[in-house]
């Protein structure tokens, strides 16, 4: 199998060749000596789990990012990207999520942005308006050049992009995820695009999740695990089921504790909940010493089930019940906003720690001691806490110097204990938790697990989502399948694996019977 | 041997501490340690007895008027109504319309005139959600613009005796005026370390996004800050009506005071979002400055020389906050 | 992604009701005000928002960088007495008025964008720090404008007042600076979103500060202007300026955060202002009613326009 070997960097017919490239964020490595050829004319998949690299080449192929190390050749010439702006000139056009269009400026405007044409010392806008025209046409977009971009609709404003990188005679095209927004025909217009784009020479890399998408018109697909290049193929030579295995499977890591038998009792009853208008109805249960994780790929509905469901988005309806650990049940309103929930004992770790959970300056303690405050009322004296704030440092290995130390300087595991010890400070009862070990270290998030599944056995109830698939089989156990904001499919912990799990997150229709796995799981 | 380095260790660490301890001091007490030392040399009659009494008589209105401004700070909002609020209280207070009332009651007023200004300040900024900024900055343009417009019918006359009292009295020689302030300080300062309330003004400070998600009441403290700084600013003008006698017809008064608020409580550690609710800081900063232009008056420096100080001192403020942030 | 502009939004800012108000205003005037559409009255209307206009033009430069500058009262009260200066001609003030109007925008603009400042921190300040410069240029009302200058902002030429000239000639020249050179296409960019803008490969900063220092040279142009009308200098005639540009423009439809703006917004929201000063002046209210009524108007425009941060 073509792995990336010295005899394919020869190759005379590789447009873009990116060679031995690694990346890393902070202590992730996002990519790890990935060797990727794209060749003109061929449209070239990229695939993999969340987290396997797959933006990350793109975006350092668009000049987004630059590599820590690995060369890139476009047309045999060696090049190094100081901005996206460089990467345009060299004929690199990326189709990102809206990323780079200007709401407030025309699509003519946009279009030229940064290489503007000029006449006679003005701004000539007669040649912007022509050649737009003439671009917007050849991607067959009825849209006006003259009209703003922040009036378009995703599908239009992808296309916007698309006759940008035409006009500006790209020769290199970027697809991130692009049929995620858009409806059939919208889907049937781009796939002609692209067919267009292909007969015309050009070097397409798409990276999708949607295997039909792959496999309808992509001709090679590599596929990226872990930051690490897995495989490269003719997509002729592959089919679905090996698409799945190559990206699944890796070695099982022993960081999980074992699972206790939970209680039937119910922490938190969704009898319904939609989170936007428009969206799926979701309906879930929550049990007692229950860990229930929700997974799919990202940007299928899962973080807006979990923020609708505490009211940090407010959601379009919502009919949920929370019954506490002595069995007081009541009603849990989102609508009302979060800090309402959060005054009824349910915590909420959100994934952004720097953005939306810590207090940087803030000492340990201070950050720690804001849980217990959070059902006083204004006035009261806030609670000295010194004692319990060092007992759950102690329990959960918090690694600092005092308790005085400001959260900033602390590592991502230990800040994300300070997350969970604010809440355990607070004494709740049940934990809503997005992405529980995002930049975390190895032995910080063995820790992390023991100190969630302690919470559930003493009849606490943990609900989260995560990207990492390992994460969830070895610690949840009970494990929901979303995918466009519908739930389809619920299994057992110790019943589900990475192949059922991706298969129902990957594909429209669910697997043949004959792979299905039993599902112990109960539903509602 | 060891015992000896181990002592060095130790040695090194307490001073490493101190250091760092002094780093964190605000500029002001930098300042005001600087400035007594150069009065000590330069113009020692500045720190005579009846001369000090003046200034903290002076540094009164402004070291209250500074508590609801780092408390509006430190939670990234602003209170620019100070001036518009002053002249306000301060023309209620000498005014004829209320000739006839007991002091006690004029106070009162007075009082609720600052907590009605405060609330309104705090609606339009958390409910509205307008720039505080510009907000506080309209309040104070339309109290100026109608209490002048009054005064021009009604002049104000003396302010009555018992705000008099306060503004200029002494207590067994010592000024009134400051011992309500720093008796208003000290408690305000604590209820800000120990209770609920002040913890969340740091939270929100800190990181307002988190803050509106880890269920903390963030818009409801906010708007009580401003309340309560509409409230800080009507004590203030009390005494600055007590100080001078009388209500005033021009707005330079209270405009002076907005911009040394503002460089008062840089100067006392505390910018948009940082520095720990620490009052303390800011007030030792009104005293500082308060202090800084007394001495600069005494070399000539006039109204020009005070602005050009003002300005300054908030652009240099400003500069190293965010220095430090970056 | 937040929904940036709503279906009927333009980039100009401009929408039905905005231009609704100076309409009302005339017909509300026009028989409620004695004397409000006798041409000497419009002539006043005139040669009084000339000035606003035109510094108003300047703001809504830096309105669509998403900032603000307050200073530009300070400048034009310190252009009126560096003009009025004893002695000095004005081939030595004109072009000394301009230097010192480039380097407070220049200071605003780094402060703003490479230090990173609040825009409305960083004006706060040099506008103080200008406003003492003043004082010690001059400290009283004063001084003596060469006689060039007087006729040219006072006069009339052909039956046209000499003010309404300035002001078409500033409207005409930021239309062409805006809508046809890369730079005015390039500030709403910056505006609109600045890492966008970066990705796109503008220089962010550059323009940023750019947009700084044309507003205080736009705001030497109108001190040029009032010094001409007043004939003297003043150091204190440029106080409201600050506060009334940043009124015009929210009432034109100028957003805050940026991107959203333009010349017709900056002149319709200065006209409605100037309608009700003038409006007013003729029904005989004190002109300290009057700036609080600005004030209310103030808060008004700024309270109306959507906005998710909360505080400064």
């Amino acid at each position: 199998m073509p792995d990336g070997s010295s005899a394919e960097r020869q190759d005379p017919s590789g447009v873009v060749v990116a060679q031995n490239v690694s990346k890393s964020f902070g202590f992730t490595k996002a990519l790890d000596n990935v060797t990727i050829i794209g060749k003109a004319g061929a449209v070239h998949a990229i695939t993999g789990e969340n987290g396997a690299g797959k933006s990350t080449f793109m975006k350092i192929l668009a000049g987004v990012y630059r590599p820590d190390a690995g060369r890139i050749f476009i047309k045999g010439r060696e090049v190094q990207f100081s901005s996206v702006h460089d990467a345009l000139v060299s004929g690199v056009s990326s189709v990102f999520q809206e990323m780079m269009l200007l709401p407030n400026l025309t699509v003519a405007e946009n279009m030229f942005l940064g290489r503007e044409p000029m006449s006679r010392g003005t701004l000539s806008r007669r040649i912007m308006m022509r050649e737009s025209r003439d671009a917007l046409a050849r991607v067959g977009l009825e849209v006006r050049p003259e009209w703003l971009v922040g009036h378009l609709t995703v599908s239009e404003k992808q296309l916007v992009e698309i006759a940008k990188g035409i006009s500006t005679d790209a020769s290199i095209f970027f697809f991130d995820e692009p049929t995620a927004s858009l409806n059939n025909t919208e889907v049937e217009r781009l796939e002609r695009l692209i067919d267009g784009l292909r007969a015309q020479g050009k070097v397409i890399f798409y990276v999708s999740h949607r295997l039909e998408e792959v496999f309808k018109f992509c001709d090679t697909v590599t596929v990226l695990k872990d930051g690490k290049h897995v495989a490269t193929l003719p997509r002729a030579s592959l089919d679905e089921d090996q698409l799945v295995t190559l990206m699944v499977g890796r070695p099982v890591q022993d960081l999980f504790p074992r699972r206790k038998k939970c209680r039937s009792s119910l922490a938190l009853d969704v009898r319904s909940l939609v989170p936007q208008q428009g969206a799926a109805e979701v309906r879930l249960q929550l049990h007692r010493g229950e860990i229930l994780g929700l997974c799919g790929l990202e940007g299928q509905g899962q973080r807006e089930i979990l923020r609708s469901l505490i009211g940090v988005i407010k959601p379009h309806e919502s009919d949920i019940t929370r019954i506490s650990k002595e069995g007081d049940a009541s009603p849990l309103v989102p609508e009302a906003g979060v800090v309402s929930c959060l005054r009824k004992g349910v915590g909420f770790v959100p994934e952004d720690r720097k953005v939306e959970g810590l207090y940087p300056d803030l000492s340990i303690y201070e950050n720690v001691a804001l849980g217990p405050m959070n059902r006083l009322a204004l006035f009261r004296l806030a609670p000295r806490v010194a004692e319990l704030v060092k007992k759950i440092m102690k329990r959960m290995h918090l690694q600092a110097s005092s308790m005085g130390q400001p959260v900033a300087s602390l590592s991502g595991g230990n800040q994300q204990k300070v997350m969970l010890g604010r809440w355990f400070a607070a004494g709740v009862d049940t934990l809503i938790v997005e992405q529980p070990t995002r930049g975390v270290d190895i032995g910080a998030k063995a820790e992390i697990y023991r100190q969630l599944r302690n919470f559930t056995a003493s009849g606490g109830a943990v609900l989260m989502i995560s990207n990492e698939i390992t994460e969830i089989i070895g610690l949840c156990d009970r494990i929901i399948v979303v995918r466009q904001g519908l739930t389809v499919f619920e299994t057992a912990g110790s019943a589900a694996t990475e192949e059922i799990l991706m298969e129902y997150a990957l594909k429209d229709t669910p697997p043949a019977k004959g792979k299905k796995k039993k599902g112990a799981g109960t539903s509602s | 041997m060891q015992a000896f380095e181990s002592s060095l260790n130790t040695t090194e660490n307490t001073l490493k501490r101190l250091l760092s301890g002094a780093w964190n001091l605000s500029p002001a007490y930098f300042g005001t340690a600087l400035l007594i030392a150069a009065a000590l040399v330069f113009r020692p009659i500045l720190l005579s007895g009846a001369f000090f009494g003046v200034i903290l008589r002076q540094a009164a209105p402004l070291g209250m008027v500074v508590i609801g401004q780092s408390m509006a700070m430190r939670c990234r909002s602003i209170d620019l109504s100070i001036g518009g609020t002053v002249l306000a209280v301060t023309y209620i207070a000498s005014s004829h319309y209320l000739s006839g009332w007991p002091g006690y009651m004029i106070v009162l007023a007075c009082l609720c005139l600052g907590l009605a200004i405060g609330t309104i300040n705090g609606v339009l900024i958390t409910i509205f959600r307008g720039s505080a900024v510009i907000v506080t900055l309209g309040m104070t343009i339309i109290f100026i613009g109608i209490v002048i417009a009054l005064a021009r019918y009604t002049p104000p006359g003396e302010v009555p005796s018992l705000i008099r009292y306060f503004g200029s009295g002494r207590l067994g020689g010592i000024p009134i005026a400051p011992i309500i302030w720093i008796g208003l300080v000290i408690p305000i300062a604590l209820a800000l370390r120990i209770t609920v309330f002040g913890k969340y003004v740091d939270a929100i400070g800190s990181n307002p996004g988190a803050a509106a998600v880890s269920g903390i009441p963030y818009l409801r403290v906010i708007f009580l800050v401003h309340v309560f700084s509409g409230l800080a600013v009507a004590v203030g003008g009390l005494l600055l009506a007590g100080f001078v006698g009388t209500g005033f017809t021009e707005a330079v008064v209270g405009q002076d005071l907005v911009l040394n608020s503002l460089a008062a409580v840089i100067l006392g550690g505390v910018t948009f979002g940082g520095g720990k609710g620490r009052i303390v800081g800011p007030v030792v900063g009104a005293f500082m400055l308060t202090f800084l232009f007394n001495f600069l008056t005494s070399f000539g420096f006039d109204e020009s020389g005070k602005l050009m100080m003002q300005g300054g001192i908030i652009a240099v403020a400003a500069l190293i906050d965010a220095a430090k942030r970056r | 992604m937040r929904q940036f502009l709503s279906r009927s939004e333009s980039r100009s800012g401009l929408s039905p009701s905005i231009l609704a108000i100076p309409i009302l205003l005339i017909l509300i005037l026009i028989p409620a005000a004695g004397g409000f559409a006798s041409w000497e009255n419009l002539s006043n209307l005139s040669s009084q928002i000339a000035a606003l206009v035109i510094v108003s033009l300047g703001q809504m430069l830096v309105a669509v960088v998403g900032g603000l500058d307050l200073s530009v009262g300070s400048v034009i009260s310190l252009v009126t007495c560096v003009l009025a200066t004893e002695g000095w001609p004005l081939t030595l003030t004109l072009p000394l008025a301009f230097a010192l109007g480039a380097s407070v925008g220049l200071i605003n603009g780094w402060g703003v964008a490479v230090m990173d400042i609040n825009p409305i921190v960083m004006t706060l300040s040099s506008m103080t720090f200008v406003q003492g410069v003043t004082l010690v240029w001059r400290n009283v009302p004063g001084g003596h404008i060469p006689k060039q200058l007087p006729f040219a902002a006072v006069g009339q030429t052909l039956g046209i007042p000499h003010s309404l000239l300035w002001l078409v000639l500033c409207v005409l020249v930021l239309t062409v600076v805006l809508r046809h050179t890369r730079f005015g296409l390039r500030l709403f960019a910056v505006g609109g979103n600045s890492a966008s803008a970066r990705l796109n490969g503008i220089p962010v900063r550059r323009i940023t500060i750019s947009a700084y220092v044309v507003c205080s040279m736009i705001a030497v142009v109108a001190g040029v202007y009032m010094a001409a009308r007043i004939g003297s200098g003043d150091p204190k005639i440029g106080a409201s300026f600050g506060l009334d540009s940043v009124t015009a423009i929210a009432m034109g439809g100028t957003q805050f955060s940026g991107g959203i703006g333009g010349v017709a917004s900056a002149t319709i929201g200065a006209l409605s202002l100037g309608l009700i000063s003038n409006g007013m002046n003729l029904l005989g209210v004190s002109t300290f009613l009057q700036s609080a009524a600005k004030g209310v108007v103030l808060v008004i425009a700024v309270c109306a326009q959507r906005r998710k941060s909360v505080g400064v």
